[in-house]
């Protein structure tokens, strides 16, 4: 009789050994699922943090690729102004020149004077506020109105 | 640990000096000539046919667009890899 009482005594006791033990592995594991949780919580906030930056840079190559094309354009448009300085419907200014030898003179010259400023400008030059403020055809630098005079727009 | 930034300074922009251009036909030569003795110059230039002055022309105009291309080509690429720092420089300067 003595000796049941002491095995069920024993059985009591092993389980609550048990239990106690049971619970302790359940805390730990918890502590390390909690740690792991705010790593995983990091690691997602790092990589949202480094999908916007993407964008971003995604979005400024793009900027930055238009604003390019946009300024080969309108050089390019500069360019083809003064082709037809020289050529607009079949113009000679060779004869131009022979017949009204003073007044070509002084259109070079000027014309001189502006392209030289437009090389000024390309180098870095900042825009005089004549230069920002024009916005009349007898304002600009017709040489060169897209890199000299931003608040131009062609008529 | 990210690489030290370049921070090379823009070239000065360019100062061009002027200069004077003549036209010269067969009629005002020697009035031409005589002219820049009369004013202690050399009586000799330096010509160019019509068509020559507008190829002349037309290679400054490129060269002044291959200028401005490059200068804003650099711009961007400072304002993309440098502008966050330049960003943060200003929030701390508030």
């Amino acid at each position: 009789m003595f000796g049941l009482r002491l095995f069920f005594i024993g059985i009591v006791a092993t389980a609550i050994a048990g239990g106690g033990f049971y619970v302790m592995k359940l805390r730990s594991d918890n502590a390390i699922l909690k740690s792991n949780q705010i790593k995983l919580e990091s690691a997602v906030a790092e990589q949202q943090q480094l999908i916007e930056n993407q964008k971003k840079d995604f979005e400024d190559i793009l900027a930055a690729n238009q604003k390019m094309n946009e300024l080969v354009s309108v050089l390019k448009k500069d360019l083809d102004d003064l082709d037809k300085r020289f050529n607009k419907k079949n113009r000679d200014v060779g004869k131009l020149a022979i017949a009204k030898t003073k007044v070509i003179e002084k259109i070079t010259n000027n014309g001189s004077k502006n392209a030289n400023r437009c090389i000024e400008i390309a180098s870095g030059s900042p825009l005089t506020e004549k230069e920002k403020n024009a916005t009349k055809k007898s304002e600009i630098n017709p040489e060169c109105p897209s890199i000299a005079n931003p608040n131009y727009v062609p008529y | 640990m990210p690489r030290a930034q370049l921070n090379l300074e823009k070239p000065t922009p360019l100062q061009m000096e002027q200069l004077q251009w003549i036209i010269i036909t067969s009629e005002n030569a020697d009035e031409v000539f005589k002219k820049l003795e009369e004013q202690g110059i050399d009586p000799v230039l330096w010509g160019l046919t019509d068509k020559d002055f507008e190829l002349l022309a037309k290679n400054f105009a490129r060269i002044r667009n291959q200028m401005k291309i490059t200068n804003d080509l650099l711009d961007k690429y400072k304002e993309y890899y440098e502008g966050d720092s330049e960003k943060l420089d200003d929030g701390d300067s508030k």
